[in-house]
């Protein structure tokens, strides 16, 4: 990406204020993204309520990213790096609400959960949620900083994501029949391991996303993504 | 220097590309092969060691800022800018194989083959329509009726103008609109049959209904014609061409797919340029 000036300022200002708004989005994401698993551990319903009732804004703040970036298209008709960082951004700010939607989920699968989480199944969920939030941490930053490799290591780590989830999942399973009285609340814990497994992927996207915008290199599909 | 052997091409031209490689062993040869071109107007180099390969039956455009080389480029493709006093022409610009530039090459036989619309629409202001046509068809010694009546029509066809003037072909050229004289014009350059069509901001001075036609016509046209079109508006380029040449200061900086150069440019001069952050 070029770093000099446009010639017309008023888009390098509307582009700036797009990407301010996606990193604001991000943001928010994030902080949603940490409240749902604050439901998790300390069981607030009130939380629940707020982290569910926060989705409107990022919802709201999608279709606002959304129309600027067909608003900046269709003003400037930009190319290369300006057309790619647009399309980015909007590719971005969907995979965001997305995220928000899981974020949505896992509280709304925390107001079912009784009070008595297992300790130990809750730290395995607590694992899977460190992992997914770094990767959105990451890919955001990696959009951020246009940086390819840091991008990169976010797809790498969406395996390590798979694994978790798939390795809870046989744990849980397998306490089922130990504990069938509890077979619901384990079935709950099941569906956030599966939400944060989807947060990973759409963690993912955004890091092929950024990718995109830095080098113009689609890497999406690709078995050697690394 | 950059030298640019012929690029991937977009779609409809890789088709034609398939097609001319069914029946020759041989890859096409490119309709111009340019190397070390330089052009000089008395002291002031114009263009600048240059070297370019130009398939043929493509659409290649030719971007640039004002006073880079990019019309001079163009008109040394038909010698044209021979007709500029104190020109002079170094290295080597081969079309279909043969050198444009050799002693004995006639010039008017030259820009019969590779003909030429300019920016303003130019129809001979004392002919009809049907005269502005067929004239360089007279000019070439034609005298047979039918013969000229046929190419008027096929040439007024192709120009998308037959269904707008085929009742008023006795009226004189510049009772047309702006739209229709450039259409006109290209009908005029076809007529005669030429392999090549070089177009110098062909619809600079006209409104986006008649840019769209003559856009429209220029991609139907490139079936059977090489076309090398000078623009200066970027979008017009990523919309009509296979391949775009950026020149800078007399030198062609890049040249590739017009996908490759309007998403991921090599040289950081050309993306400067084509996302408004030059100069």
């Amino acid at each position: 990406m070029s770093s000099s000036k446009h010639i017309l300022s008023t888009f390098d200002e509307a582009l700036e204020g797009l990407r301010g708004e996606l990193l604001m989005m991000a943001s928010l994401t994030e902080k949603n993204l940490r409240n749902a698993m604050k439901c998790l551990s300390n069981r607030d319903s009130n939380l629940c309520s707020a982290t569910i009732a926060d989705e409107t804004e990022i919802d709201e703040l999608e279709k606002s990213i959304d129309a600027e970036g067909v608003e900046l298209l269709r003003r400037f008709q930009p190319v290369a790096s300006d057309l790619r960082q647009i399309v980015s951004i909007i590719k971005i700010c969907s995979n965001l609400e997305r995220i928000a939607d899981q974020a949505v989920n896992i509280a709304k699968r925390c107001r079912k959960l009784s009070r008595d989480p297992n300790p130990g199944d809750a730290k395995q969920i607590d694992a899977m949620f460190a992992q997914s939030l770094g990767m959105v941490q990451d890919s955001i930053s990696a959009y951020r900083a246009a940086d390819v490799s840091l991008a990169r290591s976010v797809l790498e780590r969406d395996k390590v994501l798979d694994q978790m989830n798939h390795d809870l999942a046989a744990t849980l399973t397998a306490t089922m029949g130990l504990a069938p009285e509890r077979i619901t609340d384990y079935l709950n814990l099941l569906f956030i391991a599966r939400h944060l497994e989807r947060v990973g992927d759409h963690a993912e996207n955004i890091a092929e996303d950024a990718i995109y915008a830095a080098s113009a290199e689609d890497v999406r599909h690709s078995k050697v993504q690394a | 220097m950059i030298k640019s052997s012929i690029p991937l091409i977009k779609p409809v031209a890789v088709e034609r590309a398939k097609l001319a490689m069914q029946s020759t062993d041989s890859p096409p040869r490119p309709a111009f092969e340019v190397s070390n071109l330089s052009i000089w107007y008395g002291e002031k180099a114009a263009i600048q060691d240059v070297t370019i390969d130009i398939p043929a039956k493509t659409i290649t455009a030719i971007i640039g800022p004002s006073g880079c080389g990019k019309s001079t480029f163009l008109r040394c493709l038909n010698r044209m800018h021979e007709l500029v006093p104190r020109t002079r022409v170094e290295g080597k610009v081969l079309f279909q194989g043969e050198d444009l530039y050799s002693s004995g090459i006639d010039p008017a036989l030259v820009r019969r083959r590779i003909g030429m619309v300019f920016q303003k629409s130019n129809p001979f202001p004392t002919m009809s329509i049907a005269e502005n046509v067929i004239v360089g068809l007279k000019l070439n010694g034609v005298r047979n009726r039918r013969l000229l009546d046929e190419r008027l029509e096929k040439s007024l066809r192709m120009a998308a103008l037959w269904d707008e003037v085929k009742d008023d072909l006795h009226k004189p050229g510049m009772s047309l609109s702006g739209g229709q004289q450039q259409r006109l014009c290209i009908a005029r350059a076809i007529a005669v049959e030429p392999e090549v069509l070089l177009m110098d901001e062909p619809a600079s001075a006209l409104d986006p209904i008649a840019t769209m036609k003559v856009e429209e016509l220029i991609h139907e046209l490139s079936a059977n014609y090489t076309i090398v079109i000078v623009t200066h508006n970027m979008q017009q380029a990523s919309r009509v061409s296979d391949l775009t040449a950026f020149f800078y200061v007399g030198k062609l900086i890049e040249f590739d797919e017009t996908t490759q150069i309007f998403t991921k440019p090599k040289e950081t001069k050309t993306e400067d340029y084509i996302t408004g952050r030059f100069g």
